[in-house]
């Protein structure tokens, strides 16, 4: 037990912050739509009926696209843009896919190597870019998931201030939808960048994220 | 590794799971 916890001590924070943050938003979204359902003269709602409504599945969803995004932009960045000086960065002169046996995959796979990456052709191809493909899955699926939420939640509150309600076509290109996306992508953008550049000049120690304190500032890709 | 592919599924199953929940109650609410 004690084994499982020190080998998945970081997954296993996180899902834990994750469901108490949920539980969390639940519970004061669920007070700020009562809130707002009363300034509206409107019949208060279950904390279970909340939990079903698309207002909090947008609230959710909106953060996870932009989240996910900003992941699979990273990822996918990182493969051919470079930043002198980063450990998020590659080394320098190691822009693009790398070779097949920079990344050891075919003939340069080892005994150990996981068994796609010794294989050929699609199978390779998938695994190769697994990571990316599912991230980006995320992303879209959320994504989409806003868009439909959140429609939803737009047209109550057209309904309720005697307003025609939208379709998805129509609220897919509203400044609602895209409020809500632009001001999540926006913050996620100078999260990575700010990562990116601090991280040259900034220092944690022990963490991979940093480079080792007494690295210099121009070593690119060294993780402590 | 049995245990970190156990975490590895977990995650993924909570993701689906949080996106097709949050889907389809949009989707039904239509």
């Amino acid at each position: 037990m004690t084994r499982f916890l020190k080998h998945n001590g970081l997954a296993l924070f996180f899902l834990v912050i994750f469901l108490a943050a949920l539980a969390g938003q639940a519970l004061v979204g669920h007070a700020d739509f009562n809130h707002q359902q009363v300034a509206h003269q409107d019949g208060t709602v279950s904390l279970s009926r909340y939990l079903t409504s698309s207002s909090f599945g947008v609230d959710v969803l909106e953060n996870w696209q932009s989240e996910y995004l900003q992941f699979t932009l990273f990822i996918l960045g990182t493969v051919w843009l470079l930043q002198k000086g980063s450990p998020e960065s590659k080394r320098l002169h190691k822009a693009g896919t790398e070779t097949d046996e920079e990344q050891r995959v075919g003939e340069h796979a080892s005994p150990d190597s996981p068994r796609w990456a010794q294989a050929h052709g699609v199978r390779r191809w998938l695994y190769s870019n697994s990571l990316l493909i599912v991230m980006a899955s995320i992303w879209v699926a959320s994504w989409l998931g806003q868009s439909i939420t959140g429609r939803i939640a737009y047209n109550a509150d057209q309904l309720d201030h005697q307003l025609q309600p939208v379709s998805w076509g129509q609220y897919l290109v509203s400044s609602d939808f895209w409020d809500r996306t632009l001001q999540n992508w926006q913050s996620e953008f100078l999260a990575v960048g700010s990562m990116a550049v601090l991280a040259v000049y900034l220092r944690q120690r022990g963490s991979p994220e940093s480079k080792p304190v007494g690295s210099p500032h121009d070593a690119t890709g060294v993780e402590g | 590794m049995r245990a970190t592919f156990a975490m590895f599924v977990v995650y993924l199953v909570v993701i689906v799971a949080g996106l097709a929940y949050f889907i389809a109650l949009g989707l039904l609410a239509q």
